[in-house]
């Protein structure tokens, strides 16, 4: 490693033989093989390679900041201009680094040999010779790669319609949610648009990975994507500060602090969410409605941490309803909880429903409950790993439109392969892009799918 | 309705400071948060134990009795606070997004924090004062007319400083795992570089500045009255010696180059009808010095001979020690404020 350091020259001539040997594999791998020359970057590229690209990533940081820390240290080696502390921290850092990249760098021969189909017993080839590997693997024909590191599908249809801004329900306009890293912009959602109407009850069904968190977090503008959000003809986004009071988000876990009585938690919750206009005796007014309408009026004095599991949902569930919000979504507010007391909870929040508020939850067991919804929506993981609309109207329309007579089942059709489903995710994604573009000619979604489905059937027929 | 949602106001950040200090102090009334008390009682009696012998006695017990007393306010501030955010995290998290002001948490934890750094102070004072250590009470503080007044508020803004660290950092890391691992280094940092107790490169000096104990063992020095102590090191040291023998030859040799011998005559003449082949035992010489007090006037004079500048009893060295300290509690609340304000951006 010091060598390395001390011998610039040296370590280039290392460094250019390493390109060279890797450009063979990076071509055999899709890859430019220019790509193997650039400097830091091409760590990046032997993790694309590899079928590892977050550890790619890490890789190039490592080795950016070990290059960062060289001058330095080669200064300091030289004269006394750098100091004493500021070279030992760097040499420290550098070291640091260095075990780590050795790790990462282990971990991508493991994953090139699964790449590549080869015995985990090539890592001690790959660990001390690594170019020569490399170059090997790069030239030899009998080691071919069982995926190229350019394979990516082609994404699924876009309806590109954007659902009509209503003054009344929630109206959501998701062109795209991207996240950016320092190599990559990755898309995570795109092309959702709908309108939820006021009153209506909405499973929000999904698997892992197709973006409903991360949907539920645009919608709230906890986290902003290139959209256009409105409640009530209000734009989330614009006025956040505003609107923040009209959402309540129920989290999957019960966040409070355990050592608060119900009561406090509460009154507490009411202080912070009820407008500053409301005297004393109307926030306790309301604490109280609020009590009794989730079943804790006889747990006020009690310590949160003492309380059941459905307690303490009902509770986490009354913090966010204290405030009487417009637009109420449910994180699997039914988790670990038992049949029963998960239906009345459900049962509960149909009545808030009922209220006319939007009710949106996820559930991963919805099938107990889908009498009380009203609409779902199914996000899908299409081939490009980006999360699109799949489905969104009436229950029972779902149930025609996937063919499928369970919401579990449709979750099974349009999952990936390697999660076990159908994958046939794409396939409907495109099929209801077809069935919104027939809702903006003024049919209903039922009509719509109806149509879809009957021209699907005459093409089939031919 | 776009007019109804922006007209509505909600309680502002005073009133949030007020809803957060009601939890905290109910915690700490109903919860676990009373059990640092005696703990920061048992610390101080653990060091009070060993060091009321020399603590304000003389200058090497006041410098290591002060390094020690800053040691414990730094261990308990550091334990009042390092996990309070962190493991909460989530919860203040959904908190924020209905609404809480990250100012106002910060601020309520702030006032709390420095209740129980009021607490912790007084504790640690009686149970010194009970166990034995001589504090200069009479000659009243340096900066405050009451000495116990004084040095209570270095010990009380020193805990309260490591109390905000550790609160900085609990507001950074995302889970208590992680606040534990990085309190050790934290500490380990306080104690080498205070800058007074460890020999430190010229080239690190300047990180000094940066610890609390630093400023926390120059105030307590300072107001300890440092330079005014005995220092005992050098007649320990001959103690040790006293099986050593000394011939007149010896001695003469040594005395006559004495300028002050020289000069006095009558004692220069005393001096040289010592026999050389007279053996004189250093045990005795001081056993001598001793009986005529006169090692006292060593410890003195060697004192007096080591004075250190920098822990003058001077009202500006410990009004400096304490701005540097409230400017540390300052930074470490702005950038604990600031580092939570983007807890929104926590991954799920």
């Amino acid at each position: 490693m010091f060598d390395i350091m001390s011998d610039p020259v040296g370590s280039l001539i290392t460094e250019l033989i390493n390109c060279v040997a890797w450009m063979f594999l990076f071509k055999k791998c899709g890859l430019k093989w220019w790509q193997s020359f650039v400097p830091v970057l091409n760590n990046y590229y032997k993790g694309l390679c590899a079928n590892r690209k977050k550890e790619g990533k890490i890789m190039a940081v490592l080795e950016a900041i070990m290059l960062i820390l060289e001058i330095p240290i080669l200064i300091g080696q030289t004269s006394e201009s750098v100091p004493t502390p500021v070279l030992l921290m760097c040499i420290l850092v550098f070291m640091i680094c260095f075990i780590m990249l050795l790790v990462y760098d282990i971990r991508m021969s493991i994953a090139l040999c699964e790449v590549f189909g080869r015995s985990k017993k090539w890592l001690w080839l790959w660990i001390p010779f690594d170019s020569l590997t490399a170059a090997w693997w790069g030239l030899s024909k009998k080691f071919v790669p069982n995926r190229l590191a350019t394979d990516k599908e082609e994404e699924a249809e876009l309806s590109g319609i954007e659902a009509a801004a209503s003054g009344e329900g929630l109206t959501v306009n998701i062109n795209e949610r991207t996240a950016k890293t320092a190599f990559q912009t990755n898309v995570l959602l795109k092309d959702i648009h709908m309108t939820i109407p006021k009153g209506h009850m909405v499973l929000l069904l999904g698997g892992s990975g197709a973006g409903k968190t991360t949907y539920l977090n645009a919608v709230t503008g906890y986290e902003k994507a290139d959209a256009v959000i409105t409640l009530n003809g209000v734009n989330i986004y614009e006025e956040y500060n505003s609107i923040k009071y009209e959402l309540g988000f129920v989290p999957q876990q019960e966040l409070m602090r355990g050592n608060d009585t119900v009561l406090k938690t509460l009154s507490d919750a009411a202080e912070i969410r009820l407008p500053a206009s409301m005297t004393r005796k109307e926030k306790d007014a309301r604490v109280m409605e609020v009590l009794e309408a989730f079943g804790l009026a006889m747990l006020s004095g009690t310590m949160v941490e003492k309380l059941s599991g459905g307690q303490k949902k009902r509770l986490s569930i009354a913090l966010e309803f204290i405030s009487d919000p417009n637009l109420f979504i449910l994180d699997e507010p039914d988790s670990g909880l038992d049949g029963v007391v998960a239906r009345s909870l459900f049962e509960k929040l149909r009545a808030i429903a009922d209220e006319g508020k939007i009710v949106i939850v996820i559930t991963h067991t919805p099938d107990r409950v889908i009498d009380l919804f009203d609409d779902v929506i199914v996000l899908a993981k299409d081939s490009t790993r980006t999360g699109r609309l799949a489905f969104y109207g009436p229950v029972s329309t779902a149930k025609r439109f996937f063919a499928r007579g369970t919401m579990e089942a449709v979750l099974r059709t349009i999952n990936q392969k390697e999660e076990g489903g159908e994958g046939r995710a794409d396939e409907f994604i495109a099929r209801f892009s077809h069935v919104i573009r027939l809702m903006e000619e003024g049919k209903s979604c039922d009509e719509a799918v109806n149509e879809v489905l009957a021209s699907e059937r005459e093409v089939a027929a031919s | 309705m776009n007019r109804e949602i922006k007209d509505v106001k909600h309680k502002g950040r005073v009133y949030q400071t007020g809803i957060y200090l009601g939890k905290f102090f109910r915690m700490f009334v109903f919860q676990s948060d009373w059990k640092v008390m005696p703990m920061a009682a048992v610390i101080a009696g653990l060091v009070g134990l060993v060091m009321s012998g020399t603590l304000f006695k003389t200058m090497e017990g006041t410098l290591t009795g002060s390094f020690a007393l800053s040691c414990i306010c730094v261990w308990n501030g550091f334990f009042n606070s390092i996990q309070n955010v962190c493991r909460e995290r989530a919860i203040v998290k959904r908190e924020h997004r209905s609404g809480v002001h990250i100012s106002s948490y910060i601020t309520a934890h702030t006032i709390y924090q420095a209740f129980l750094c009021l607490l912790q102070t007084i504790i640690t004072l009686v149970v010194l004062s009970r166990m034995g250590v001589a504090f200069p009470a009479d000659k009243g503080g340096i900066v405050l007319p009451n000495f116990y007044l004084d040095i209570g508020l270095t010990i009380f803004l020193t805990t309260f400083a490591a109390d905000m660290l550790s609160l900085l950092v609990s507001s950074f890391v995302r889970n208590t795992t992680t606040a534990m691992t990085v309190m050790p280094f934290l500490l380990i940092f306080q104690l080498v570089f205070s800058g007074g107790f460890f020999s430190l490169p010229d080239s690190v000096l300047g990180l000094t500045n940066l610890t609390i104990t630093k400023w926390s063992l120059t105030a307590t020095c300072a107001q300890g009255r440092y330079n005014e102590l005995p220092m005992t090191s050098l007649w320990v040291s001959m103690k040790k010696m006293g099986s050593a023998e000394v011939t007149g030859e010896q001695m003469k040799e040594y005395l006559m180059t004495s300028p002050d011998i020289v000069e006095n005559p009558e004692v220069a003449v005393a001096i040289l009808a010592i026999p050389d082949d007279a053996v004189f035992n250093l045990g005795d010489m001081l056993a001598v010095i001793e009986a005529n007090n006169g090692a006292y006037e060593i410890e003195m004079k060697s004192g007096e001979l080591n004075y250190t500048a920098k822990y003058a009893s001077d009202p500006a060295i410990v009004k400096n020690s304490w701005s540097m300290l409230g400017f540390e509690i300052l930074a470490y609340i702005a950038i604990a404020t600031a580092a939570l304000e983007f807890i929104d951006k926590d991954k799920r």
